[in-house]
């Protein structure tokens, strides 16, 4: 293994594979730029390997800037994860009207429960059915906009705690411990997502990363 | 000399005419600065991806001698930016100087 093949070890830790390879092509050219002209101004082979690697500087300082503004190996694997998800149910359109039928039979369920006197199943039914519908819905809903996505990140932020809190009522907060360890794992996929929408360029954002 | 926060305009200014590669923007900046501004070249491309990332500049692959290499060119929103840049840095200069000389 050469010195710049250490450098670049350290300085693509935890990038995605094409963030890495991008990477590596780069500071290669780079490096063997840097090489060929301190070989013209006449340093020996080692002199100009040592001068090139000086000229890059540290590792590390490079891979905490890069994994600022390229995909890491985490996220690259959310947006597969996200990929194979929204093409399951795309690809499938008895499922997407599966999902649709969801939340009109929560709230058919609802007015059942109502009618019959059983009001709290009733409540739970019809969130559910509000639940499902912010969600569910997404395959027929026409986001391809960053200010369409933003309000329906709204949308179903406010849901992802209004309808929780109305679920439990006067209890919301005894069981408030429960709500936010339930929100931890939504909370950090979003913010995830966050940062690949930071990194990657908008004409590059697959549909899924805009919800 | 230190010039934290201003590589991004640096590297704008130096792709203002010409398309280039990584190697030669570092080049440029050194040389133009008389080497003044000097600094770890293994920064330079982060601040490239986070201005290709913001749309101020963007890159394609051309095989020059057998060898691959990415090179950038400014956008018409990078132009404003370093437009903008500029004025703000004459403001700013400005001010100092007048601070340092009334000192």
């Amino acid at each position: 293994m050469t010195s710049l093949d250490r450098w670049l070890e350290l300085a693509t830790c935890h990038l995605a594979k094409e963030s890495a390879a991008q990477v590596g092509m780069e500071i290669r050219d780079h490096h063997e730029s840097e090489r060929q002209t301190a070989m013209r101004r006449g340093a020996t082979a080692e002199e100009a390997d040592r001068l090139a690697l000086t000229a890059l500087g540290d590792a590390r300082t490079a891979n905490r800037q890069y994994r600022r503004v390229m995909l890491t190996s985490a996220e690259a694997g959310m947006l597969r994860g996200s990929r194979r998800e929204a093409q399951a149910v795309c690809s499938r359109p008895w499922l997407k009207w599966l999902l649709l039928t969801a939340p009109l039979a929560a709230a058919l369920a609802a007015a059942v429960f109502f009618y019959n006197g059983a009001v709290v199943a009733a409540r739970a039914s019809l969130l559910a059915g509000v639940a499902a519908g912010v969600f569910f819905s997404l395959p027929l809903l026409p986001i391809y906009t960053p200010s369409r996505a933003k309000a329906y990140r709204v949308a179903k932020w406010a849901t992802l705690i209004v309808l929780p809190a109305l679920a439990f009522g006067r209890d919301a907060l005894t069981y408030s411990w429960l709500l936010a360890s339930c929100l931890w794992i939504p909370l950090w996929t979003e913010w995830t997502r966050v940062s690949i929408r930071r990194k990657l360029p908008e004409a590059r954002w697959p549909r899924h990363l805009y919800l | 000399m230190n010039f934290r926060g201003t590589l991004p305009t640096l590297i704008l200014q130096a792709l203002a005419h010409e398309p280039s590669h990584g190697y030669s923007i570092a080049q440029k900046i050194k040389a133009q600065s008389k080497g003044l501004l000097d600094f770890k070249e293994g920064t330079l491309y982060p601040a490239l991806h986070k201005l290709e990332n913001d749309g101020l500049v963007e890159s394609y692959e051309e095989v020059e001698k057998g060898r691959t290499r990415r090179y950038y060119r400014i956008t018409k929103s990078g132009r404003t930016a370093l437009g903008r840049d500029r004025a703000e840095w004459r403001e700013l200069s400005r001010a100092v100087s007048m601070m340092l000389e009334e000192a």
